[in-house]
């Protein structure tokens, strides 16, 4: 159908739309442009707002003042005289770091045989592994509890970092998207070539898949930063190994709810994962993007 | 594939073996050594109160130089459990929530202390009966009692002056009274509450209702063992004076109210800095006064009672602090002198009880020389000693059926249950049908 | 390929070779096989560890009365009884959940939608407004959920302060039953932004001429994005309603911290002696918050392990349901990868 009426509509394109539509378009854009300004200062004014509260003086947040008087800058340090935010961090930075590197050295195997192996059963494998990523959490919780008391990890960081050694469903998932794209060429070559196939794997197949790497490791960071529910279960009861998500909902209990400090606490949580982003910012929009085009 | 399936089920019967393999492993049964020994103690306070637990604890140490005390400070009851349940507890816990003690001794959590009390003569009516009932459950007692906690009324006597109120309210109608002249209102914000009977407002360590039980007289169980909310009139009788409170207010009124107000345990606890004239609140608010706000001109009385009760005046909610040795406890012999010199030695709780203004829990100590006399404190020990006063029920399910018994009265207080008979006997219903969940009944 | 032995004896040399190549291969097969063998080792004991065998014990557990200081003790079908007749929470914990599911999912993909549409026309500046849009999205949900239940402090938060000026009387957000949840559905919006990208990816990359052509058969720009943009991004919209699903089944962390927060009540040890979850009135008690309070707060595991496996019943039905229809409802441009 298209290509019949190429010409044609080739030579209707190039003519100038009349007055009226080309009138009607400009408002249309007036319009769109002014609602998502609207829009966009809607989305900003809760980081304002923190900002503002986050350098106010505890009674002042506790009032309907909505500008600081005066600024008080020593929040955010006496955030860190009131609590052990640089041991929270350390325990996320392990946390993260350690999950992360295992989450990568155990599931770009399984991504590589279930993506570019022949075998039998493996379409079937991936479908569990589609199924698992589907399944809560909560439903495996309990035995896994009671399996790491017995184990006596229980109050450590263990728990939640040993899990990603032995594969993640979701990076799995998202390897084997990505490599699906690699051409088959290269793979051939490299076995012409007389590579073993691990060596294609470490050397082809990690080249090639970077971007799905650095998107899954961006993702297993994120995902370390943000999780709550695990280390609420495993770390609770044990302060030093908490990390950043649960001394900040900790914390104002731990001082006796001082809202501005909890929000200049809040800031600084959230201060890393924005910085990472700028730094990155190319990474982020790709590896989201991947996502949501090869799930 | 077919390697591929059964590769997936021998690691899975494997997994489950050993899951099982471990499952039946058993805590190590507690021995003593004769070493110098570090006993961990875990309890609930923190910062001023920890430390002057700490003071305590460091006499100890001086004088036994077999052991090593260190003292953790913080806890509450999850990580108890979590710790007994992993094997990693430590050697003496405490607990702020004597109603879970249902819960520690019908689970075996906490050992049973009788042995060892047998052993070293120590007698259960060393204690107050009701320190004695609410540390331990049908009869098995692993836990005693290790300073109380009394419930009375604070009231601010700067503000009863400027409205010309002469002396605390004696009961429920002159509460309202006083109340009502003492709330100070810009347009439709409350700027003072008179007293705030808003549940889920301040509420220490006990859920806000069970807190005036002992204010109406009004029981928990009947004769059968069975949930009375709906069959003792007294119940309904206070949910109807507090809702109608709440509506004088205004119930939005009092939600805008509990957001601006400070923490509970901050500084600026709304009766400290004058924003509530008169508070319902533990004996322990007079060590924070102090340490806090010392100018604060202010008095506390017992709680006023129901009007057509007015024998029950001096009477008040108690419960406390218990202390007892975990499962699996590693120097059991060690533990238990700790345990016993904390609880019946006069010395250690008279000097506890004035640093954190708690009550003692001995006869003895009660009336201990070393008590620091405090006008404030001693309408506490008053309140403490009155034959009316009475703690929550002690059941299977530990602290479990307050959480139900809160739910309903919020939803109470907003006017969000339609007829308080109906919605009484379904909670009766509930309460119930939890404990036999649990495999046992209402003790 | 193989190369032919040279035979030995001078008889059979046609069979020799082939049994040979036919070993080799086999040799080559099993070589192959014990390598994805080897690839796929860590999930074949992750899987069973951390998922085959949980599911096992937890069906076994919720046959059982379990409080994890003494062994399992068998109760048949007790818990189910409990839960399904007695459990005074579970149905509003039911309810909720469904009520998030249905109602924030849906307004999550309008909004990352409109959103996308939005920044997607604009002419300048597209680079930035993405940014801004994502920003919320990276803040952490505990601090995001903290920030909110600040701002919609109903006495003294920015927001109801705003609104006093504006001669409005807010409403009391995380402090109302009615409007706790709507207060999440408002925190979830505010993090559309990396379903959002999604979205501007797929609108950004619609082929023009399918525009060009709707235009030319007279169609005005409502029907062009019902017609043209809907279809060829369905698999995004698709995408973006499982994964929501998925988590509203999931829901936890903005529940639990709205829930602590909003509540206000701390005792010294930092500890919640009195019951907080689902604050107010149970408005914010979704399933995975009951369970939770059943299992690591109350210690009732074999309870627990019984409602994780109702949840477990109704996330595989849905599971299920959106492998089989996926096909039925999306349209590709292109066969599947």
């Amino acid at each position: 159908m298209s290509s019949a009426s190429v010409p044609v509509a080739r030579e209707l394109v190039r003519r100038k739309p009349p007055a009226s539509v080309r009138r009607r378009r400009f408002l249309l854009g007036v319009a769109n442009h002014s609602l998502l300004i609207v829009t966009a200062a809607l989305f900003i004014a809760p980081f304002v707002f923190i900002a503002l509260t986050a350098l106010m003086t505890n009674d002042q947040a506790l009032s309907s003042h909505l500008w600081p008087h005066p600024f008080r800058w020593q929040n955010f340090i006496d955030v860190f005289h009131r609590s052990p935010l640089w041991r929270w961090t350390l325990n996320t930075l392990i946390y993260s770091g350690l999950a992360t590197l295992g989450l990568l050295i155990s599931s770009i195997p399984v991504a590589y045989a279930l993506s570019r192996m022949r075998w039998r059963g493996r379409n079937a494998v991936f479908m569990v592994v589609l199924i698992a990523l589907m399944l809560p959490p909560q439903v495996s919780v309990i035995p896994l509890y009671v399996m790491w008391a017995k184990l006596n990890l229980v109050g450590t960081l263990w728990p939640l970092i040993i899990p990603n050694w032995l594969g993640d469903a979701f990076s799995i998932f998202l390897l084997r998207q990505f490599m699906l794209t690699i051409p088959q060429e290269y793979l051939d070559a490299a076995r012409v070539d007389g590579c073993g196939e691990f060596r294609i794997l470490t050397t082809v197949v990690l080249r090639l898949a970077k971007p799905g790497i650095a998107a899954v490791a961006l993702f297993s960071i994120l995902y370390t930063f943000n999780d709550f529910f695990l280390p609420l279960l495993y770390t609770i009861d044990a302060p030093n190994k908490w990390v950043v998500s649960i001394g900040l909902e900790q914390f104002r209990s731990l001082h006796q709810v001082q809202w501005n400090l909890t929000m200049a606490a809040t800031l600084l949580v959230m201060a890393p994962v924005i910085v990472l982003f700028f730094l990155a910012q190319k990474a982020f929009v790709e590896g989201v993007t991947l996502t949501g085009v090869k799930g | 594939m077919k390697r591929v399936a059964i590769g997936l089920a021998l690691t899975l019967v494997l997994c489950a073996a050993a899951a099982g393999a471990v499952a039946k492993t058993n805590a190590l049964a507690g021995t003593s050594s004769a070493k110098a020994t570090t006993l961990t103690v875990w309890v609930g306070w923190s910062q001023r109160e920890l430390k002057e637990f700490k003071k305590i604890t460091s006499e100890y140490d001086a004088k036994h130089s077999d052991v090593n005390i260190k003292v953790v400070g913080g806890i509450n009851d999850d990580k108890i459990i979590a710790a007994i349940r992993s094997g990693k507890g430590p050697d003496v816990v405490s607990s702020f929530t004597s109603a879970n003690v249902g819960n520690y001794c019908s689970s075996g959590g906490w050992i049973d202390l009788s042995p060892l009390m047998k052993k070293d003569h120590v007698s259960a009516n060393l204690f107050p009966k009701t320190s004695q009932y609410y540390t331990q459950y049908k009869g098995k007692r692993c836990a005693l009692p290790f300073l109380a906690d009394v419930y009375g009324l604070y009231y601010n006597k700067t503000l009863f002056r400027k409205a010309g109120i002469k002396s605390p309210p004696k009961t429920i109608s002159e509460l309202t009274k006083d109340a009502k002249k003492l709330t100070q209102r810009k347009g439709g914000t409350i700027k003072v509450a008179g007293y705030d009977p808003f549940f889920g407002q301040y509420s220490g360590n006990a859920p806000d209702m069970t807190t005036y039980a002992p204010l109406y007289g009004a029981k928990w169980t009947d004769s059968g063992g069975n949930s009375a909310l709906s069959k003792d009139p007294q119940w309904s009788k206070f949910l109807r004076w507090e809702k109608g409170l709440v509506d004088w207010y205004g119930y939005d009124n009092l939600v805008r109210f509990k957001g601006g107000l400070a923490d509970e345990f901050s500084s600026s606890n709304g009766f400290e800095i004058g924003k509530l004239a008169m508070m319902m609140d533990g004996e322990w608010r007079v060590a924070f006064i102090h340490a806090e706000h010392p100018n604060l001109n202010y008095g506390t009385a017992p709680m006023p009672v129901d009007d057509a009760h007015p024998e029950l005046y001096g009477a008040g909610y108690v419960n406390g602090t218990i202390i007892g040795i975990p499962k699996g406890v590693k120097h059991k012999d060690q533990a238990w002198a700790l345990v016993k010199y904390l609880t019946t030695n006069s010395h250690p709780l008279a000097k506890f009880s004035n640093g954190i203004r708690n009550v003692p829990t001995t006869k003895a100590s009660l009336n201990s020389h070393e008590i620091k006399p405090d006008a404030h404190f001693k309408t506490f020990l008053k309140i403490f000693a009155n034959p009316h006063s009475a703690t929550s029920p002690i059941t299977a399910v530990g602290n479990a059926y307050g959480t139900l018994v809160q739910a309903f009265a919020v939803k109470w207080q907003a006017g969000h249950v339609k007829t308080l008979s109906d919605g009484l006997k379904k909670l009766d219903k509930d309460i119930d049908n939890q404990l036999k969940q649990a495999g046992k009944g209402v003790p | 390929m193989s190369l032919t032995p040279v035979a030995e004896t001078g008889a059979a040399t046609t069979v020799a070779p082939v049994t040979d190549r036919r070993r080799a291969r086999r040799r080559a097969a099993w070589r192959r096989r014990r390598f994805v063998l080897l690839l796929m080792s860590p999930w074949i004991i992750g899987f069973s560890v951390f998922f085959g065998y949980p599911l096992v014990f937890t069906a076994y557990l919720s046959f059982t009365h379990y409080d994890l200081l003494s062994p399992p003790r068998w109760i048949g079908i007790a818990n189910y009884q409990y839960l399904f007749h007695q459990d005074p929470q579970v149905w509003g914990a039911v309810k909720n959940t469904l009520w998030i599911i249905a109602i924030a999912v849906p307004l999550q993909v309008l909004s990352a939608f409109g959103i996308a549409l939005m920044v997607a026309r604009a002419r300048r500046g597209i680079g930035m407004f993405r940014t801004v849009f994502y920003l919320p999205a990276l803040a952490p949900p505990v601090a995001a959920t903290l920030g909110f239940v600040y701002l919609l402090n109903p006495a003294t938060g920015p927001v109801n302060v705003v609104l006093r000026h504006l001669g409005l009387n807010g409403p009391l957000w995380f402090q109302s039953p009615g409007w706790s949840k709507p207060s999440l559905v408002l925190l979830g919006i505010w993090g559309v932004g990396n379903v959002m990208i999604i979205f501007l990816a797929a609108i950004l990359d619609v082929p023009k001429h399918l525009y060009e052509s709707a235009e030319l058969d007279g169609a005005g720009p409502l029907q062009q994005l019902r017609w043209v943009t809907i279809p060829t991004i369905s698999p995004v919209i698709l995408f973006s309603i499982v994964i929501g699903v998925i988590a509203g089944l999931q829901y936890f962390t903005q529940a639990y911290v709205a829930a602590d927060i909003a509540s206000g009540q701390a005792s010294q040890a930092g500890d919640q002696t009195v019951n907080n979850y689902g604050y107010p009135e149970g408005s914010t008690l979704f399933y995975p918050v009951l369970l939770y309070e059943q299992g690591f707060r109350h210690f009732n595991m074999g309870y627990a392990s019984a409602l994780a496996m109702l949840l477990l019943g109704v996330a595989f039905a849905v599971t299920l349901f959106i492998i089989v229809n996926s096909r039925k409802w999306v349209h590709y441009a292109t066969p599947e990868g």
